[in-house]
């Protein structure tokens, strides 16, 4: 009885030890497996730390000085810049926010592999905000940039591109003063640009989609340099016309209005009228418009272009009182003439050109498919002959802070 | 002899058909590319073809209550034969979660982690997959609900933030391509996405005395069709005739969004619920092929094959394709076929084989 008992406690005591034994075991190997398991909370297999990246916020691409090259220029963010010059107010070179880069090479990635030698940093391009085609390159055909941009998948589809009137490498070189960056100067003024409704606004995304149509020409807003107080700086001044992807045109300001009222593209615009009494200004706060196919009696088919604006009566240098339901109707009638002149400005180049930046051939496509299939072989020819119905209607709905002018002795 | 002993709610059974459809949100490009800007109304037409395929399973689980595909496949053919049928049926729930490991893996590869091996990155996925069903399917079945509505939440929330940047027009003309387009159309939508919810059949014997698994399964798939057919709209209106040659129609729509300069970069939320929902979708897969492979050896449970069974599709998807290229190929041209033969044919196969096995018994009982 008491032996048994005894082999009980001992078998109980080899139980308990291996028992322990076998914990230990297996604490061990946790330990292992979480031990290895830090390694995989190092993240990404391919890890790319900020003080190791070229943030890449523009890209200018030009032809290069050898034959068949092309030059790619690149701003990086200078992160160190961007401090130095927003504690350093005033007097004293401040230190620019960024470095601009350059290489030539046969290719668009060949060029991108070249900056290997010459920066110690890898290319970022996730953060590009703009594309500048020089036109000498835009004009020799832009279709492996397009490409290169829109496949890569560091690189994005909202991003802008532009053309430049000389050479696109110089644009990044501009002199800005309230911006750090001439990339975001770029982007944000086009951006603003429906204050004017002067220039269009270009995604690679459009300009994409415009090439795949087959009938649309692709259009790019155009950006110049220009001298003030001895400094160069960048503006935005018309667009370029595509077509096969080579630049054949440029649209005036004027001629870019034309052609955003049409394609809804325009928001808000000032209209001065020149009348024999003096100047007076109208704001266009919004527009509407539209391009409608329709079919003729015929059964050829005829474009209608509607535009529908709404605006204000915001500056009077006249005496007269303009307020009268009597003169809004003629100012808006004016206004309704001024419209007009720029759209029919704007399908004249087109048509010069014959480049049909306003889709009309999209419109066709798409509500009349099957006339659409004969006459999709010889668009160019028949997008020259298209005389479109103007129809724009302009309606004036305030007239600012006051209604009668400012005048002597007028209170 | 049971198997899997958890229980699931009906309602956890639709979500579950729901997240799995989901998932397919990345194989939408072999469907645009063949109709182009009328892809939304496919998912419809294949909605109606598919619909015919889940009342064939409907009707074999209705018969056989309480019994999943591969005992009824048994119940029907006998042991020899039924265990042949089922091999079939194992072999294309592997292969589609092969295919479905390496899409992802693709993706991956790709567009998020650029650089790691597709090797490392579909290794720590069926880890997360074999652990998942270590650790109960019905667990997996729950999540489903959070799931579903993370993903129909992350879909609302896309499609408002890219409404600034659409174009309606990119829609018409409608329906003006060779009718040939749409029949592709519609048997792809609905072979590829739609017919691989075959594989909750093996799960449904888990809804434990209910007939219902027919109706949820349907309703699953037709809340999964508005939500594709919702993307394919979104993808057709953002890109327009981009969408004929982009990869990823989702992924570039998505990477579009730019709101204020704030809200951008959706493309990571993207990644994280495809992630997830493909996860989702391989543990079915994944489960369905583990349950049926346990079956067919006459095992009394599943668990120590999860392990085997993962590793198999790990080498399986390493080799299933070469490159992006061909599986887009493959995808275009010979899956539709591949998967209705499993998904169409095998079923249709056995539940004639039961009514003729029927009637000839009640011959047999009348004489």
């Amino acid at each position: 009885m008491k032996k048994s008992k005894k082999q009980k406690l001992e078998a109980d005591y080899f139980k308990t030890t291996k028992h322990r034994a076998l914990s230990a075991a297996r604490r061990l190997i946790s330990i292992v497996i979480c031990t290895a398991l830090i390694f995989s909370l190092s993240s990404c297999w391919s890890r790319r730390e900020l003080n190791t990246l070229a943030i890449v916020l523009a890209t200018a691409l030009d032809v290069g000085d050898k034959p068949d090259t092309v030059k790619v220029t690149a701003q990086i963010v200078k992160p160190g810049g961007i401090k130095a010059s927003s504690t350093s107010s005033g007097g004293g070179t401040a230190e620019k926010a960024f470095s601009n880069i350059a290489f030539t090479d046969k290719s668009i990635l060949s060029a991108l592999g070249g900056f290997t030698h010459i920066t110690n940093r890898r290319m970022y391009f996730s953060h590009n905000k703009v594309l500048i085609f020089g036109s000498e390159l835009a004009k020799r055909g832009i279709a492996e940039g397009m490409d290169t941009f829109t496949r890569n998948f560091e690189t994005r589809m909202n991003v802008y591109v532009l053309v430049s009137k000389d050479k696109a490498a110089d644009i990044l070189d501009e002199e800005i003063e309230l911006e750090q960056m001439p990339a975001n100067h770029i982007s944000e003024l086009l951006e603003n640009q429906g204050l004017s409704s002067e220039t269009a606004i270009v995604t690679v995304r459009d300009f994409n989609i415009a090439t795949l149509s087959g009938t649309m020409a692709p259009i790019a807003p155009m950006i110049e340099l220009y001298n003030f107080k001895e400094k160069k700086k960048a503006r935005l001044e018309g667009t370029a016309v595509f077509k096969e992807s080579r630049m054949i045109g440029e649209l005036s300001s004027t001629q870019t209005r034309g052609l955003l009222w049409i394609t809804n593209k325009a928001k808000r615009h000032t209209i001065t009228i020149d009348t024999e009494l003096g100047k007076i200004d109208l704001i266009i706060t919004g527009s509407k418009g539209s391009i409608k196919p329709y079919r003729n009696k015929d059964g050829t088919i005829g474009i209608k272009l509607m535009v529908n604006a709404q605006g204000c009566l915001e500056g009077n240098e006249t005496e007269e009182d303009l307020s009268t339901l009597e003169n809004i109707q003629k100012l808006s009638e004016l206004a309704e003439e001024a419209i007009r002149a720029d759209i029919e400005s704007s399908i004249k180049q087109a048509q010069a050109l014959s480049a049909d930046v306003f889709g009309f051939g999209e419109s066709i496509r798409r509500d009349y498919p099957k006339e659409f299939e004969k006459i999709k072989d010889n668009w160019d020819q028949e997008f020259v002959k298209i005389k479109p119905m103007l129809e724009v209607e302009v309606f004036l709905n305030c007239t600012g802070g006051i209604g009668k002018p400012v005048k002597e002795g007028g209170g | 002899m049971k198997l899997e002993n958890g229980h699931i709610s009906e309602h956890s059974l639709m979500f579950g058909v729901y997240c799995f459809m989901q998932a397919s949100m990345l194989r939408t490009a072999f469907i645009v590319g063949v109709t182009k800007n009328d892809s939304w109304a496919m998912a419809f037409t294949g909605l109606a073809l598919a619909l015919v395929l889940v009342a064939i399973y409907a009707a074999l689980l209705r018969r056989y209550q309480q019994k999943n595909l591969f005992e009824i496949n048994e119940l029907i053919f006998g042991n020899v034969l039924g265990k042949v049928f089922s091999a079939l049926y194992l072999f294309f729930f592997l292969t589609i979660a092969a295919l479905n490991a390496r899409d992802l893996g693709n993706f991956a590869e790709s567009s998020v982690l650029p650089g790691t091996p597709l090797t490392a990155f579909i290794l720590m996925f069926l880890m997360v997959c074999v652990y998942a069903i270590r650790k109960g399917i019905e667990n997996m079945m729950r999540l489903a609900t959070v799931l579903s509505f993370v993903a129909a939440g992350a879909l609302v929330f896309n499609v408002v933030l890219i409404l600034k940047n659409v174009n309606i027009e990119f829609l018409k003309p409608m329906f003006q391509l060779p009718f040939k387009n749409y029949v592709q159309g519609t048997v792809t939508v609905a072979a590829i996405p739609m017919g691989e919810i075959l594989a909750f059949t093996m799960i449904t014997p888990m809804l434990g005395k209910n007939k219902k698994a027919g109706k949820m399964m349907a309703l699953g798939l037709i809340y999964s069709v508005i939500s594709l057919s919702i993307i394919m709209l979104r993808d057709i209106v953002t890109l327009g005739p981009l969408l004929g040659i982009v990869r990823l129609p989702s992924f570039e729509s998505i990477r579009y969004i730019s709101l204020a300069g704030v809200m951008t970069r959706m493309e990571s939320l993207y990644a994280v619920i495809l992630i997830s929902l493909f996860l989702f979708k391989t543990v079915v897969l994944l489960y369905a092929s583990v349950l049926g492979l346990a079956q067919i050896l006459n095992f009394k449970s599943y668990s120590p094959l999860t392990l085997i069974c993962g590793a198999f599709v790990l080498f399986y998807s390493l080799i299933v394709t070469k490159s992006a290229m061909e599986n887009e190929e493959w995808g275009a041209s010979v899956a539709p076929f591949f998967s209705l033969s499993f998904e169409l044919m095998l079923p249709v196969i056995a539940l004639a084989t039961a009514m003729i096995k029927r009637m000839l018994k009640k011959k047999e009982a009348q004489q």
